[in-house]
């Protein structure tokens, strides 16, 4: 069978199986185990099992239950309302101080987190409520948190930005220093829509900020020193010649577990159990999801499919940036549905070879897509933000948190124009950090 | 018939040339043979090639032998410091009793080689040289190969593992001082860029590694003589393209380097040996303490001239 | 059948913690590493393949907790739109599914542990792990997978249709 005809089949059960609600990292091994067996006869079936512990015998993967574990046991502790209230004391004379300070605070959260749900319920938890009895428009209330939060995967550190590097072999430091600066232009972006919005809305009053003495604002200066600590310990780590990113992640989970234990008192073991068991099953959901993608793309590599889709792309003589555009609406067609660790296993491998041959920087391309994976986060169907703050503020309608999310992804969408237009917003640093690229 | 043939790496890379030469002569020869090539890890990651192999399930690979070593002990000594001296001593060593009792080996799993051929490399440091066992004595080094890291401890060096990839990153950042591998991943992974001094593979090379194109056994059985002549016409053909493509390699790095502006410095007869005085105290030595037959197979390897 | 279930999910539990476990002791061994290297200046060669095992054991040894907890995310679209007895049909088809893969990989994952100890394989590092000792969790990993699996199914099925609440993933 031609090979691009057996790829849109296997792209159609694909979808189907995964639409049936079973869990992402079976249904790729059922889609696999199906067209292995059919096309590469019953003893292909024996590898699979060797496929999947070899894509996850990789020193590279150990940063990812670490990041997790760091950003959890951070997120266990009451250091989000810390530093957002810090941040509040000190940005108060800013108009929007407060929407400001939530998403400095998730600015900030996401640098010590490698999950966007994760830094969006920490934050969330106190920053709804203060800003919805503040008068902020619930809609700018919820939207800024659903989209400050995304920010965890595109700060570093990013499990989604290690995922990228071990699929498409690019260094991960490189990638990490690559998300910052447009991480800082997302969040200039939500802060300049959320100020908009509220002023629209009526709510200039909200817009006014609440006076602190000199003593308030130094008062809560310390409770906020532990995290710059860390975030100043892992980059020194990272980039100062004690450890490699995977090593790193290590010192970053000690330093936010000893910061929980010492600082925040997490002393009592059924809570230091809970933050454990919780970022255990994001570790073991997320890692299980990269073996089945190993099988399945072992599947669609000795049907021969991926080489032929490359070869295909390669044949279509399109415009580089009618390329980029079709890659980026696949992208956000996968991130509405599935979560970003699988859409970039399944796709990196892929799509890499093709954005390479057209001439665009692979990490510059890692940015582009982390922000497409963003845009999946707060948008309906499956937007695993929209949930989490939904859980939070429960008594605000989907409906609102939807409406409020949306132009935050119009942000996005411009950020990724105005990336696209000056490559050198990320390029900059990590060439500045580590020479240009290898 | 279709063969199915798997490496991890890039279509630029002098094995993936090789491997297409057998491939291109094959299908010239019009025997209704047709070899699919794999390049860059796209089917199987580069340490879990060996097994699909020796099943049946893979037809053909090209591949550092030393990976099975867990699997076959013996295969161990196809990356052992200062056994093969040069290129043109790595070519007598493939037509040598020595290779003959490791395809005996390789036979028992259903593999046979197609292809001979053997890559060199050499050391780099960041702030010095590394040209005897001396200079290494407490540095953080990066060594290709287990017989490799137990020679360099032996010296007195600290070892950090890590791909080749992440030699670039660790060396910039100061993680590693010195660090061993071939000529090709010295060249294509840029660590010029972080380096002061390059040892390269001379006339006295002490990294030599084995890293022929395998065939399993029954799959070459299955086919007809004239398909089988061509696939021996193509290995011919390939093997003397590999062996000069491998001493232009070891070329061509030193050139890179000294562009580079990196100090070149050759290791000396005298530095070859106290290397591999070392290697047989520490390497050697633990390699028939691991697998007692291996003294047999040391000895072949050693007799060769 | 309560029995089955009731065990299952005790042995998962108690599995599920050693996992966890495993994941802090990687934490202080990676710790311990580059302590080692960075302020000793000493060798670190058994300690990346140690780690990597252990998350990779956790992982493989975790796979049946989560499942426990409902922590494989999925994409429940479809089954939210179904009316309930079609729904309920959905989820025991999908189970049985994921029960026969993850069986598969079970079987497979014995005899790639049974035939590594028998041919007394090890890794080809410095350390030369005995392999069947990495390999084993696969079996015993994908084992408790799909007795949980099997566990879940058999609460799906006792449970009235309209009673059925999607597990809706995690992220
Ligand atoms: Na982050
Ligand atoms: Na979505």
């Amino acid at each position: 069978m031609d090979p691009l005809l057996l790829g849109l089949i296997v792209a159609a059960v694909t979808i189907f199986v995964l639409f049936s609600g079973v869990a992402v990292a079976n249904g790729l091994l059922i889609v696999s185990t199906i067209f292995l067996l059919v096309f590469d006869g019953v003893r292909s079936l024996e590898l699979m099992p060797e496929i999947l512990f070899g894509k996850l015998d990789n020193f590279a993967l150990l940063s990812i239950p670490m990041f997790i574990l760091m950003g959890a046991s951070i997120a266990s502790t009451r250091a989000g309302a810390d530093l957002y209230e810090a941040l509040d004391r000190w940005l108060t004379r800013i108009p929007g101080g407060l929407v400001i300070s939530n998403l400095g605070a998730c600015a900030l959260f996401a640098a010590m987190s490698g999950s966007s749900p994760a830094t969006c319920a920490a934050i969330g938890k106190m920053g709804i409520p203060e800003m919805r009895k503040r008068n902020y428009p619930d809609t700018v209330a919820t939207g800024s948190i659903a989209a400050g939060g995304t920010l965890g995967i595109l700060i570093p550190p990013s499990v989604t930005m290690i995922v990228y590097g071990i699929a498409t072999e690019t260094s991960i430091g490189r990638l990490f220093l690559s998300g910052v600066v447009p991480g800082l232009l997302l969040v200039g972006l939500f802060m300049a829509w959320s100020v908009y919005s509220t002023w629209k809305q009526g709510g200039v009053d909200a817009l006014g900020g609440r006076s602190f003495t000199w003593k308030q604002r130094f008062e809560v200066l310390p409770r906020v020193l532990p995290f710059l600590a860390v975030i100043v310990g892992v980059l020194y780590a990272l980039y100062g010649g004690v450890a490699t990113p995977s090593e790193t992640a290590a010192v970053g989970a000690l330093l936010c577990l000893l910061l929980a234990i010492i600082i925040y008192r997490m002393t009592d073991f059924s809570q230091l159990w809970v933050m454990l068991r919780d970022s255990t099953k994001e570790s073991v959901m997320i890692l299980l999801i990269i073996g089945a993608a190993g099988v399945f793309s072992y599947m669609l590599s000795s049907l021969f499919i991926t080489q032929a889709i490359a070869e295909w792309i390669g044949t279509l003589d399109v415009n580089r940036w009618v390329l980029m555009l079709y890659v980026n609406l696949f992208l956000l067609v996968a991130g509405f549905f599935l979560p970003p660790v699988a859409v970039i296993l399944m796709a990196a491998p892929i799509l890499l070879p093709i954005i390479l041959a057209a001439g665009f920087d692979p990490y510059w391309f890692a940015v582009i897509l982390t922000i497409n994976m963003e845009i999946g986060l707060i948008s309906p169907p499956v937007g695993l933000n929209l949930y989490v703050i939904n859980g939070i503020a429960p008594e605000i309608p989907l409906k609102t948190i939807l409406k409020g999310s949306a132009p935050y992804v119009g942000c996005m969408v411009l950020a990724i124009l105005i990336l696209s237009v000056f490559p050198g917003i990320v390029t900059w640093l990590p060439d500045l950090m580590m020479g240009t690229a290898v | 018939a279709e063969l199915r043939l798997s490496h991890q790496w890039s279509t630029k890379d002098v094995r993936h040339k090789v491997a297409q030469m057998v491939a291109d002569h094959v299908s010239a020869a019009n025997v209704d043979l047709d070899i699919k090539i794999f390049p860059a890890k796209a089917l199987f990651k580069p340490r879990e090639q060996y097994k699909p192999l020796s099943r049946g399930q893979l037809d053909m690979t090209v591949l550092p032998l030393s990976y099975a070593g867990g699997q076959q002990p013996a295969y161990n000594l196809t990356l052992m410091p200062g056994l093969v001296k040069n290129h043109d001593h790595a070519a007598r060593l493939n037509e040598s009793p020595f290779m003959d009792a490791i395809e005996e080996v390789m036979a028992e799993d259903d593999v046979m080689v197609l292809v001979h051929g053997y890559l060199a490399g050499g050391f780099v440091g960041r702030e010095k040289c590394i040209t005897s066992p001396d200079d290494i004595k407490g540095l953080q080094t990066r060594a290709a190969g287990k017989a490799f890291e137990q020679m360099l401890v032996g010296a007195g060096a600290s070892i950090a593992s890590m791909a080749s990839s992440e030699i670039y990153n660790a060396m910039q950042t100061g993680v590693l001082d010195a660090a061993n591998t071939s000529s090709s991943s010295f060249v294509s992974y840029r660590v010029y860029e972080q380096v002061s001094c390059y040892t390269p593979a001379g006339d006295t090379a002490l990294w030599f590694m084995y890293q022929p194109l395998l065939m399993n056994k029954g799959a070459f059985d299955g086919l007809n003589s004239a398909q089988q002549s061509a696939l021996r016409e193509g290995a011919a053909k390939a093997e003397a393209y590999y062996l000069a493509e491998a001493k232009k390699e070891d070329a061509n790095s030193v050139d890179v380097y000294r562009k580079a502006g990196v100090q070149i410095k050759e290791m000396s007869q005298g530095e070859f040996n106290a290397w591999r005085d070392l290697a047989k105290e520490t390497s050697y030595k633990m390699f028939v303490e691991d697998y007692p037959e291996g003294q047999r197979f040391l000895d072949l390897a050693l007799d060769v001239e | 059948m309560r029995f089955f279930v009731t065990w299952v999910n005790r042995v998962n539990q108690v599995v599920g913690v050693t996992a966890a476990m495993m994941v802090v002791v990687a934490v202080a061994i990676t710790c311990q590493m580059i302590f080692i290297r960075y302020v000793l200046n000493g060798s670190t060669a058994w300690q990346t393949e140690t780690v990597i095992y252990l998350i990779l054991g956790a992982t493989m040894l975790g796979m049946g907790y989560v499942q426990r907890l409902r922590g494989h995310v999925n994409v429940d679209l479809v089954a939210v739109m179904l009316p309930p007895s079609l729904r309920k049909g959905l989820l025991i088809v999908a189970a049985l599914a994921s029960i026969v893969v993850v069986s598969i990989m079970a079987f497979y994952g014995y005899e790639m542990a049974h035939i590594a100890w028998a041919k007394n394989w090890t890794s080809d590092t410095v350390n030369a792990v005995p392999l069947w000792i990495p390999y084993s969790v696969m079996p015993i990993g994908f084992g408790l997978f799909a007795l949980q699996l099997v566990a879940d199914l058999i609460d799906t099925v006792d449970t009235p249709a309209e009673a059925i609440e999607l597990a809706g993933g995690g992220h």
